[in-house]
């Protein structure tokens, strides 16, 4: 009987566990710089060549930084990006193949951004605008499920 | 049209909040003379403002607040208060819970319970195609845009930054 | 702010109960719909509206008159509303499943038709201001039934007048979204 005060946050933990194991996302970051200074897309970016010439005019893009993380419900995920940015992801919810994921890119502790959005299979999230160098920002988030 | 619709969309939270320009009226009233799908989200707009407002003073005529006043009254003449440390005391010494024939079990069942509803909760449901991918965005320091596409299946939210205001509206 | 709330706020800053007795009387049915609107729920509005009170006796020294003593005072209702939200969990994490699928019951064509259609429309759309993040209720809150300005929302939110315009946005498109179904019979209930 002594045991039983160990034995049973053990069981606990090992339940916990094996809950929380259906409950995480791995995303993928990829930050990079678009400008018109220069031309051609960075050779980590061709699977993104297509996509990046329908939907926007600049003529170079090179990579800045490219994660993968697993993301854990409300466990924040904090990820420096360039210019003294950084971006937090957070996982809200999440069901099979839909995952709500809370985005904030802060700048000098004030929030350039705050949103949520849902990843499903195959989508891309796109934030892009701050400035950076010649050109502007993007970051590209998308899910694997 | 789409486009023309979800750059209007956010003038039409404006002109029903009565907090556009001149100008913007004249826009908006333009557009909604030919567009049968801001018409519909106007009019949305005034039913659910009725239908807000009606639940919440219904809610509060069924209240008589004046008793609560007893309460706030004894709430701020409050003389002493236990302090932390010692509600805590009394609270350890005193609670049947803390017995271990009692949180033993009640451990083991809570685990029990959340293995069992995170398996339901987290059941595989097909994702809603008319649900937006953006659930909110803001910022504190840039004006936003948000672009949805199927083909490719991209979301972009593009920040502006606040000089390039006018560019925005469209 | 006129002649007598400013009397009444001097002397609560000064320690006179009967002063709050005063502010009570003139706000205490706007701090419970705020706080309504936010918690959704009757007895979690009046612990609210309790505290807050309690509070403001405690920290209406701090008031230096630089804004409206209204957004003063419904920015506490909000910052506590959201607080007893965080804490019991009222935001529980979104389930996609349910967004539209509610159907109406069978009888509702069967007298007293009206009585019946009002109730089932009107949870309908708790449970959709249900799903909206409590910040997003109190901008609709604040906006429709208190009928602020952008300006005052954004003093009583302290945040931008940007960011009080995509929550309002976002949570009236959210609504439309989850009420979609539903908006012909909406316009059916509003006009009792």
């Amino acid at each position: 009987m002594k045991q039983t005060p160990l034995l049973l946050p053990i069981f606990v933990s090992f339940l916990l566990l094996t809950s929380l194991s259906y409950a995480q996302v791995q995303t993928r970051l990829r930050v990079f710089e678009a400008s018109n200074v220069g031309s051609g897309i960075d050779s980590s970016l061709r699977d993104m060549g297509d996509q990046l010439k329908s939907l926007f005019s600049f003529s170079s893009y090179r990579l800045l930084r490219e994660e993968m993380h697993t993301l854990y419900p409300n466990q924040p995920v904090l990820v420096p990006i360039a210019s003294r940015r950084e971006i937090e992801l957070t996982l809200i919810g999440k069901q099979r193949n839909v995952a709500e994921v809370k985005v904030k890119i802060k700048q000098e502790q004030k929030d350039i951004l705050n949103t949520q959005v849902r990843l499903s299979p195959g989508r891309t999230v796109s934030i892009g605008g701050p400035k950076h160098g010649e050109g502007v920002l993007i970051i590209a988030l998308s899910a694997h499920f | 049209m789409k486009d023309i619709c979800s750059s209007i969309l956010r003038l039409l939270n404006k002109y029903f909040d009565q907090e556009v320009t001149p100008r913007e009226r004249i826009l908006v009233e333009d557009h909604l003379k030919e567009c049968r799908s801001c018409q519909k989200s106007l009019k949305f707009m005034e039913e659910l403002r009725s239908l807000i407002n009606l639940q919440i003073r219904e809610a509060t005529q069924e209240e008589d607040l004046p008793w609560l006043w007893q309460k706030i009254e004894r709430g701020i003449h409050l003389q002493e208060r236990p302090t932390l440390w010692q509600f805590i005391q009394s609270w350890l010494t005193s609670s049947p819970f803390l017995k271990k024939k009692v949180w033993i079990p009640v451990v083991a069942t809570l685990g029990s319970f959340l293995l069992i509803s995170t398996q339901i909760f987290y059941k595989k449901i097909p994702s809603h195609p008319d649900l937006s991918v953006v659930e909110y965005v803001e910022s504190q320091t840039h004006n936003i845009m948000v672009y949805e596409f199927d083909k490719p299946k991209v979301t972009i939210i593009w920040l502006f930054d606040v000089v390039d205001k006018d560019s925005t509206a469209s | 702010m006129n002649q007598n709330e400013r009397g009444w706020i001097s002397r609560c800053q000064q320690g006179d109960p009967n002063a709050l007795k005063e502010i009570y009387n003139q706000y205490h049915k706007k701090v419970y719909q705020i706080a309504y609107g936010v918690v959704r729920q009757r007895e979690e509005a009046l612990d609210i509206v309790q505290e807050v009170f309690i509070k403001l006796f405690h920290s209406i020294k701090n008031f230096k008159g630089r804004s409206q003593f209204f957004t003063y005072l419904y920015r506490m209702v909000i910052n506590t509303a959201i607080d007893h939200t965080r804490k019991i969990g009222k935001y529980p994490l979104s389930s996609l499943d349910d967004v539209g699928s509610f159907q109406p019951p069978e009888d509702i064509e069967r007298g007293p038709e009206k009585t019946l259609l009002n109730k089932e429309l009107r949870e309908r759309l708790n449970r959709a201001l249900d799903k909206l993040p409590p910040e997003q209720r109190a901008v609709l809150v604040l906006r429709e039934v208190e009928g602020l300005s952008y300006q005052e929302m954004a003093e009583t939110m302290g945040c931008s007048i940007g960011t009080v315009m995509s929550r309002l946005h976002y949570s009236r498109k959210k609504m439309q979204e989850l009420l979609k179904k539903d908006l012909e019979s909406l316009s059916e209930i509003t006009s009792f």
